[in-house]
């Protein structure tokens, strides 16, 4: 007996494979009916067309019949007008009136589906189906301005609002607009100064400005798009795949790219036709043993690089060709053959067909990729097919995540779904052509959205669920995704780890780096500067100090310092440098720092094992420079401040001559990084009960609500309990009393004081405010209120 | 707003109480509408325990002996298909293996299936057979795929509404190698974390889980919760936040409140089962969880599975030392497994409550996968003849015969059904049940369609592949 024969049903998803058995065959309607009467009948009868009067798009159409009356009669196929006119052989009637007729097979299973009542599935229509999405962009005219509302994306929804007979939505008040647009941006709650500052402000563009503001904080915004871009490009530090090798992170590229703010065309480019450090997203993941053929790394690219960047399902096509949309079995093998290595052959519910695929891209409207070419040569014609001007289903698609994003719905939505008919066209096409005109600058698009009256408005009430009937009414409230909950609560407790799981650069730049030294201007000196330590047992760190007195503040000054192996050094208080590679001196001016009269420079020093030591030369003048040597101060960390040890000159001892007279100037300035942020470490238990995903499909959307699960983990869970312990302890510090911790705590979680009904409520639990338990209770209560979970 | 709107809304807490029960198992995915109606068949059991033989139970040396040869050095390895001898069970045509006399003695209280298959997956990964056992689908999936105790959850809610409906015990998800795999398919998948399950590695700690934190009496915990309520209640926003969005998160809130301060909670404390009883089941951490399962089930769980543990390497992922292991995971499996039976059946519970005893794949002294499978051989104990103990054992992956326990829920008693062969290769050679009509049978005795589908991505997603799976209705009486 032959194994084989035991397995030979369909493994995977192979979900619309027609294999039914004939005996108990009952008709499908999505994927029997509904085929049939898109090829034969959408042409006139679907979407607005209403040839003969007759409409097809919904059973209720369809059953109203047209200019001749009832078409169809469900339960009686034998006396329906519209199968006797697709039997029909009189030219002037049978139906279609043009393409080819109507199968005898297709017939069997229309008279079917009549005769067994027409079964017409709710939320299906013809016209949602039908609708094709334009793929250029397309360029609107704005409606006029009403009531001086002038930013294009009020003018759009205004009209729609209007044409509605919908009220505008109130503005949001100050407090609620700063905190939605801080927890927005860079993730995090404005504090309780935040807020007291933004409400005293009086200048008329005080919400401009503090969006501007906002989008300048470059760390907080990467480390708060880093969960947004990290489900999109199903990037993670832990998963499956990992421990075979399988998978690879793509976290230092990513997180440079949205600190830099990276072009959005270039950052997909990099993406698509990747360096080593972003190749992770491409690669998928690699499975050991044998996998579905819709699953390999060549049909995982396929289907990613189409869901991510086009919202395109290619996961029905990478099967057999798709029921809900236009896609086929071999337009997702041609896309997939554009990573592959080797030539693909088509499998069609993992079965091999025996035809090959070609490797092609899928809108050969825009061009194609040269089939003959390498493989590196095809991804970078594909890169740029992608970002091709002309390819509006591209920016279509980011505009309308990142507005998902701040509005709380996508313009079109499901966000993936982006076949579908958006809700405001108009809207959509315009952000696209902005942002295309914009250089692809996402944070110039959502400063775009912010700045708008729609998004500063009230978010609307919500009595039910949204579903397809939704219609514009202002912006939706949004639950806070894991880590914006956990980052807030880590601010508000003081209780972020202290250490990052991802190597990324987080260190704010500081302004000497805008202050651009003046580069090449001093002289290269020889570097007199000596290697030291402290005295004594070497250990592991040591603490260097010096201090010297100018005559003035120069105009430029010229840092060069390395250490074996890493060092931070402070500048009259404020860290200036920092390096954790001896092999990499820094070369920074520090003009900006130095004063006229007292300096004082404070170095902490750290060997990771080997030799240690730390070496500087600072070059104020010609005449002027400070080297390194006994005349500074050292200890080890604790100990009593000495003459500090002389270990070799430059040039001498284990590390060669590694400090260069003629490095070049680079504005490298390092200061502490802010506080670790959830996005950074690894998911917990915490964090994945609150919805953060495991990566290992790609997640375009969180789930919107709380469950029960979670609600136990939120009521006695045990990381949970400890921030709260901890904060408690952290917040008994400011020695505030009950009511003024109140206050405070209301101010940073809610940004607003508790009403005096809730600061009853709430005496009764803080009592004078030094009982460590009860603020423990007084953090719970607020941490859970449905305010706090939600960016309203 | 008039002043009665005002009302209505002031008391919603106590509203969401009565409302919340039925919310769970409609809410979030839509069911997918097939033109073929899904007719769930009459429920067989309303709770079911999957008591789960993490990394390959090898069914020759429990559920299906065959021949015998005590350790002796020298001795073929070929020769040997059993490393224990067979022993008589409590009904005449069925024999198991030494090691499980209790458990020989409730054979006569349920089914014994001998031919559930798996299919060849090239190179075997616990982590994918387990997969696709407890989803019904091998990775990797465009979808995340919900878990059996999921779709349980998802379409017959909770039995007692208190009581989360898909518990997990023993199954440690941090700190054990494949942990990542593991989570993967512990999950309620798309389905959304509220089918999720909740889980238990520790039966001992489970108490913890569903009891006020650590050091809060019950007092100040009911206080925090009166005092929630106040809160929510005096807040000035609530009307301009949207009432669907905030009720969600309440009801949760107040379902969470609801387990923690019930007496049903008491169902999770080991504690306070009588001494004897805890001495009959502390075996170790999985008795404990056979006994914790049993008394979830009593106070109205919907599904719980009970692990002895996957941790590469230990327990039944026997690469070598088969034997020794395998001698002591009897030990610790063979009195709870059995007392559990007994314990249900005692309570007048077993008839409504299916068992099912089962692995995500059998072992082999000789083959890997399949006859003509080209997956690796990952034996640490590679020998002709055997030379020492480490030896001993069936130290293979097998894909092509596997044993199956269902005890209580509708099936028969003392019954046998499939059969492996009894010369090497031990394919199932009569009845094979691959996974998806394993999983329609215990679906079917649960009430739930093997056809049942919900929508993802506007496709369907069926209970089992493509609705495909059919149920052994031999097995049931």
């Amino acid at each position: 007996m032959k194994m084989k024969n035991w397995f030979s049903y369909l493994i995977v998803l192979s979900l619309f494979a027609l294999v039914k058995p004939t005996s108990l065959w009952a008709v499908d309607f999505v994927h029997e009916v509904m085929p049939i009467i898109k090829k034969h009948c959408a042409e006139c009868h679907a979407g607005p067309k209403k040839k003969g009067g007759l409409a097809m798009n919904t059973r209720t159409e369809f059953l109203a019949g047209g200019e001749n009356g009832k078409v169809v009669i469900p339960g009686n196929a034998g006396k329906s007008l519209f199968i006797e006119l697709i039997l029909s052989d009189d030219d002037t009637e049978y139906m279609p009136p043009k393409g080819p007729r109507v199968s005898p097979e297709e017939v069997t299973v229309l008279k079917k589906w009549i005769n067994d009542g027409m079964d017409w599935e709710p939320g299906i229509t013809l016209s949602e189906a039908n609708w094709e999405p334009p793929l250029k962009p397309r360029t609107v005219t704005l409606p006029a301005a009403r009531n001086g509302r002038t930013h294009p994306i009020d003018r759009l929804l205004d009209a729609g609002l209007v044409e509605l007979k919908q009220p505008l939505p109130p503005r949001a008040t100050d407090a609620a607009f700063l905190r939605r647009a801080t927890l927005d941006v860079i993730g995090l709650l404005p504090s309780p100064e935040d807020l007291k500052a933004f409400i005293a402000d009086t200048s008329k563009n005080k919400r401009e400005t503090l969006i501007d503001q906002l989008l300048a904080k470059e760390v907080a915004y990467a480390d708060h798009w880093l969960t947004t871009w990290n489900d999109l490009l199903r990037n993670d530090y832990t998963g499956t795949g990992f421990i075979t090798g399988g998978r690879k992170q793509i976290t230092s590229w990513l997180y440079i790219a949205l600190r830099e703010n990276k072009p959005y065309d270039q950052f997909v480019r990099e993406l698509i036709a990747p360096t080593a450090d972003s190749s992770g997203f491409i690669d998928g993941i690699k499975w050991r043993g044998e996998v579905n053929a819709s699953q390999t790394r060549d049909i995982q690219f396929a289907q990613n690089v189409s869901q991510v960047f086009l919202g395109i399902n290619m996961k029905c096509a990478s099967c057999h060709d798709s029921f809900i949309d236009r896609w086929t079995l071999s337009e997702a093998y041609n896309l997939a053959s554009i990573y592959a290595e080797k030539p693909l052959e088509l499998n069609r519910c993992d079965k091999p067909t025996g035809v090959m695929a070609t490797p092609k891209w899928i809108f050969p409207e825009l061009g194609n990729v040269d089939p003959k070419a390498g493989k590196s040569e095809r991804l970078q014609q594909l890169a740029g097919l992608m970002t091709h001007p002309e390819n509006g289903r591209f920016t279509r698609t980011v505009v309308n995540r990142v507005w998902h994003r701040l509005m709380g719905r996508g313009i079109v939505h499901p966000v993936d779904a982006m076949h579908t008919q958006p809700w405001n066209e108009d809207l959509l096409d315009y952000l696209a052509v902005r942002f295309s005109d914009d250089r692809y600058d996402l944070k110039k698009y959502i400063r775009f959205v912010m700045t708008s009256q729609a998004y500063q408005s009230q978010t609307v009430i919500l009595e039910k669920e949204l579903g397809a009937d939704y219609v514009y009414a202002g912006p939706v409230a949004k639950r806070m995704t894991a880590e914006q909950l956990i980052d807030a609560i880590w601010q508000v407790t003081e209780t972020h780890p202290k250490k990052a799981e991802a190597k990324v650069d987080r260190a704010e730049r500081s302004p000497v780096q805008e202050a651009k030294a003046p580069p090449g201007k001093m002289k290269a000196l020889p570097i007199n500067a000596k290697w030291i330590w402290h005295q004594g047992a070497v250990g592991r760190k040591s603490e260097l100090r010096h201090k010297f007195t100018l005559d003035a503040a120069p105009a430029a000054a010229r840092l060069m310092a390395t250490c074996d192996n890493a060092f931070k050094m402070k500048l009259n208080g404020k860290i200036v440098a920092a390096s954790t590679d001896w092999t990499k001196p820094v070369y920074i001016d520090l003009a900006a720092h130095l004063v006229k009269g007292k300096n004082h420079i404070e170095v902490a020093a750290e060997m990771f094992g080997g030799a240690a030591g730390f070496i500087c030369q600072l070059q104020i003048s010609d005449a002027k420079v400070i080297v390194t040597d006994k005349g500074w101060e050292a200890r080890s960390p604790g100990g009593t401040w000495a003459a500090a040890k002389e270990l070799h000159p430059h040039g001498n001892g284990p590390w060669k001559k590694v400090l260069d007279p003629n490095g070049t100037t680079t504005p490298a300035v390092i200061a502490d990084s802010p506080p670790v942020r959830a996005a950074l470490v690894k998911n917990d238990f915490l964090m994945r009960s609150l919805g953060r995903p495991h990566r290992d499909q790609v997640v375009t959307t969180r789930p919107a609500e709380l469950t029960t699960l979670q609600a136990i983990d939120l009521s006695n869970g045990e990381i949970f309990g400890g921030y709260l312990s901890r904060g408690a302890k952290n917040l008994m510090g400011r020695n505030l009393s009950g009511g003024q911790l109140n206050d405070w705590l209301f101010q940073f979680a809610l940004s607003r004081k508790p009403t005096d009904a809730e600061q009853k409520v709430m005496a009764q639990i803080s009592g004078d405010g030094s009982n460590l338990l009860m603020v423990e209770d007084l953090l719970w209560l607020v941490f859970m209120q449905p305010e706090f979970q939600m960016i309203r | 707003m008039t002043t009665h709107e005002k009302l209505v809304r002031r008391d919603f807490l106590k509203q969401l109480s009565a409302a919340s029960a039925a919310a769970l198992a409609t809410k979030g995915t839509r069911a997918w509408a097939n033109a073929e109606a899904v007719i769930h068949p009459r429920a067989k059991a309303d709770s079911c325990i999957l008591i789960w033989m993490a990394g390959g139970m090898a069914a020759p040396d429990t559920f299906d002996p065959k021949r015998y040869f005590p350790f002796k050095e020298g001795l073929e390895v070929e020769r040997i298909l059993s490393t224990f001898p067979a022993i008589d069970t409590a009904v005449d045509n069925i024999k198991i293996t030494q090691g499980l006399e209790h458990i020989a003695q409730v054979m006569d209280r349920g089914t014994l299936i001998r031919s559930a298959v798996q299919p060849d997956l090239g190179h075997i990964l616990h982590s994918r057979h387990q997969y696709h056992w407890h989803t019904g689908y091998v990775p990797p999936l465009t979808v995340a795929a919900p878990h059996i105790g999921a779709w349980m959850a998802k379409v017959l809610g909770p039995k007692n509404p208190v009581m989360p409906p898909f518990i997990n015990i023993g199954q440690r998800l941090e700190g054990v190698g494949e942990k990542e795999e593991l989570k993967a398919f512990t999950t309620g998948g798309f389905f959304g974390t509220e089918y999720g399950p909740m889980n238990l590695p520790y039966p001992k700690s489970a108490m913890q889980s569903v009891q006020p934190p650590k050091g809060m009496e019950p007092g100040r915990f009911g206080n925090r919760f009166e005092a929630y309520k106040k809160l929510i209640d005096a807040n000035p926003n609530r009307d301009l936040m949207s009432d669907y969005q905030q009720q969600s998160m309440l009801r949760a809130m107040d379902n969470a409140y609801r387990l923690l301060n019930s007496k049903d909670k008491d169902a999770f404390n080991l504690g306070l089962e009588p001494a004897k009883s805890q001495a009959i089941y502390d075996t170790g951490r999985f008795g404990r969880g056979c006994l914790l399962a049993r008394r979830l089930v009593e106070s109205g769980a919907r599904f719980v599975e009970v692990t002895t543990e996957y941790v590469p390497f230990v327990h039944w992922d026997t690469h070598e030392k088969g034997h020794e292991t395998v001698a002591r995971l009897k030990m610790e499996i063979d009195r709870p497994i059995a007392q559990l039976i007994l314990d249900l059946e005692a309570r007048g519970l077993l008839d409504r409550t299916l068992v099912v005893i089962a692995s995500e794949f059998s072992r082999d002294m000789m083959i890997e996968g399949v006859p003509g499978s080209n997956a690796k051989d990952q034996s640490r104990a590679r020998t002709d003849k055997l030379k020492e103990m480490k030896h001993y054992g069936l130290h293979r992956h097998f894909t092509g015969g596997t044993s199956v326990a269902m005890f209580g829920g509708g099936v028969k008693k003392g019954f046998l059904y499939g059969k492996t062969a009894d010369e090497r290769p031990l394919l199932a050679v009569e009845n094979p049940v691959p996974v998806e009509d394993m999983h329609a049978t215990i679906f079917t005795a649960m009430g739930i369609s093997p056809k049942a589908a919900f929508e993802v991505e506007k496709r369907p997603f069926y209970a089992t592949i493509d609705g495909t799976g059919k149920p052994v209705m031999d097995i049931f009486g």
